[in-house]
């Protein structure tokens, strides 16, 4: 028992230079790459940087992070991101898990509508709000055509300009993308689920919806943590549709944070300003984050 | 074996046990399925195969009286067949934005299979000090907004003279390329039985070579998913490409376009089908790989 236990110490202490060698150049990069630039960022909030971005300028302590929370831009700002990621999140989940479960069930065609799940996940999120911005289009687009011909939109609509529809519009958009994300993930998970569980209900009497709520669900949970969760951090920080569609308008319908800060950024340069919001948008990303390692690494948490 | 003939006794079972009612129920379900998913694609491919004078009419024509190749080869020519409005600024720089998209994807699927490749596999075999932290912190690195780490990007790409090129686009897209390569192949790699490397160490062979003549090639399904995993994300980027270049990549040159000639739909819808098809032929090929990895790279 001594012996190999020795050897395999040895052995264990080359191994594990080996593979520090290995993972060294991911390693480098990333740090260079991410670590790097975050602290960078971090200092450029604390500085009132000047618009070239030559240097940091003069310190000027928590003030950029004074003015941002004392900002009703700032807070409106925020409720749009709110009120955007809770529509996104809860009605990509959904719908993504009904078609979860319709493309699970046996019909003539099955695999060419799982083919179609797969079209707007591999669909550039740009694209899908260059897409969506002309489908919701007052004179050109398809949904305001489609809408009035069956008589549920009395006249065509600007949805874009409305700042009441432009919101939703935009959420719908960006669900039309990650429902099928949510339904890719959710109807591998369902495929696993085996028909002995089901069948085994059904003999003891269970009715469709309890076969649902209690069987179903439960064999999904990891699965529908895993997508809501990805879903947050998506929604926390989604830019390319909002950028495509809406630019953050009308108005400040639209204007989520990442929006707002590419204008402080890019607009106005004010970099000290932009960098404060930027890491307030990953500190609240690195929350949900955090929240993913959580239940990712539970088990194995418990165990060490 | 069992897979087929489960697969076989469920379908059978469902077969039977279906009533009249819940197969309407359930092609219905398809029908608005097929609707959700197609309807905004079927818009934007008719929006680019008809006249700006067809697409004047309302309402929108869903199903064309007649179609026309012109937007097409307007956008692909630079000429706009002598009907359309504006410049055709777009046509000339269409297919040379997407050869850039294609160059940037190849050449980040190429860096990251192989830097994520090994370490992936020093995560999964030989776990040294610090793996662990490693790891986690490329799990968190998927939460780091683009937008908060941009600006030095700009500034040391600006002193490298690298603004503006492909390499910018090759260098920062490794933020999220790598760590998703990193974690899908580090699972792949899991899954592999240890029995392939014990076999090879007993023949003398090399932990390097092990790694190159054994793994890689039974590994190839899990490196498959990686590099269009990692091609479609960047080919998708946007953010990056719109600080960082000039409308070098396809992406920012579309939200140009769309700001620039508001009124010419059909030519932006030809090239928007065009820089769509890519990535969904590309996933849709190896829809079965990628699928798995996806599910495996980000679940449990």
């Amino acid at each position: 028992m001594a012996a190999p236990s020795a050897r395999l110490g040895s052995l264990s202490g080359t191994n594990r230079a080996f593979g520090f060698r290995l993972a060294l150049p991911a390693m480098l990069i990333l740090l260079a790459l991410l670590a790097v630039p975050t602290v960078l960022t971090v200092l450029y909030s604390v500085h009132d940087v000047p618009p070239n971005g030559a240097g940091l300028g003069p310190f000027v302590g928590l003030k950029n992070y004074a003015v941002v929370f004392a900002s009703p831009v700032f807070w409106r700002s925020v409720q749009v991101t709110v009120t955007f990621s809770i529509g996104f999140v809860v009605l990509s989940t959904l719908i993504g898990l009904a078609m979860a479960m319709l493309l699970n069930q046996d019909f003539v065609g099955r695999g060419l509508a799982r083919a179609m799940l797969i079209i707007p996940w591999a669909t550039p999120w740009l694209v899908i709000g260059i897409l969506w911005k002309w489908f919701a289009d007052g004179s050109v687009g398809g949904l305001n055509a489609v809408l009035t011909q069956l008589h549920l939109l009395p006249a065509y609509q600007e949805f874009l300009s409305d700042p009441n529809w432009a919101l939703p519009i935009t959420i719908l958009a960006a669900v039309w993308r990650q429902a099928s994300f949510a339904g890719i993930l959710l109807l591998a998970g369902l495929q696993t689920l085996p028909d002995e569980l089901g069948e085994a209900a059904a003999i003891d009497g269970a009715s469709l919806w309890q076969r649902f709520t209690l069987i179903t669900i439960p064999w999904l949970r990891p699965v529908l943590i895993t997508v809501t969760v990805l879903n947050v951090i998506y929604a926390f920080l989604q830019f390319d549709i909002v950028f495509a569609m809406t630019q953050g308008g009308p108005g400040d319908a639209t204007q989520v944070i990442s929006i707002l800060i590419y204008r402080q950024l890019f607009g106005v340069t004010h970099i000290g300003l932009g960098s404060a919001l930027a890491v307030i948008l990953g500190v609240l990303a690195l929350v949900g984050g955090l929240l993913i390692v959580k239940l990712l690494y539970r088990p194995e948490a418990v165990a060490a | 074996m069992s897979v087929s003939r489960t697969g076989v006794s469920r379908s059978t079972r469902r077969g039977r046990r279906r009533s009249t009612g819940a197969t309407v129920a359930l092609y219905a379900g398809v029908l608005v399925f097929a609707i959700w998913v197609l309807l905004p694609v079927w818009y934007l491919v008719v929006s680019s195969l008809i006249s700006a004078a067809q697409l004047a009419v309302k309402p929108f024509p869903i199903i064309p009286g007649s179609i026309t190749l012109d937007n097409y080869l307007s956008v692909l020519t630079g000429s706009n067949g002598g009907k359309g409005i504006g410049s055709t600024d777009l046509g000339v720089r269409l297919l040379p934005a997407i050869g850039e998209s294609f160059l940037v994807s190849t050449c980040l699927v190429v860096i990251d299979l192989l830097l994520a490749g090994c370490a992936a596999y020093a995560l999964s075999r030989f776990p040294f000090r610090g793996a662990r932290a490693f790891e986690l912190s490329v799990i968190a690195t998927r939460v780091v907004p683009a937008i908060a780490i941009i600006g030095p990007f700009f500034v040391a790409f600006r002193i490298t003279g690298l603004l503006n090129t492909p390499w910018a686009l090759v260098i920062s897209y490794n933020v999220f390329t790598l760590p998703l390569a990193i974690m899908i192949l580090k699972n792949y790699f899991d899954q592999l039985p240890r029995e392939l490397e014990e076999a090879a160490t007993i023949d003398g062979a090399s932990r390097l070579r092990t790694l190159w003549s054994i793994i890689v090639p039974v590994a190839k399904p899990g490196l498959v998913a990686a590099g269009v995993l990692i091609f479609l994300e960047a080919w998708s980027e946007f953010f990056y490409s719109l600080v960082l270049t000039n409308q070098l990549t396809v992406t920012p040159l579309l939200a140009g376009f769309q700001s620039v000639q508001q009124f010419n739909w059909n030519a932006l819808a030809a090239a928007t089908v065009m820089s769509m098809i890519p990535p969904i032929v590309l996933v849709l090929f190896f829809q079965r790989h990628v699928v798995g990895a996806l599910t495996a790279g980000i679940g449990k």
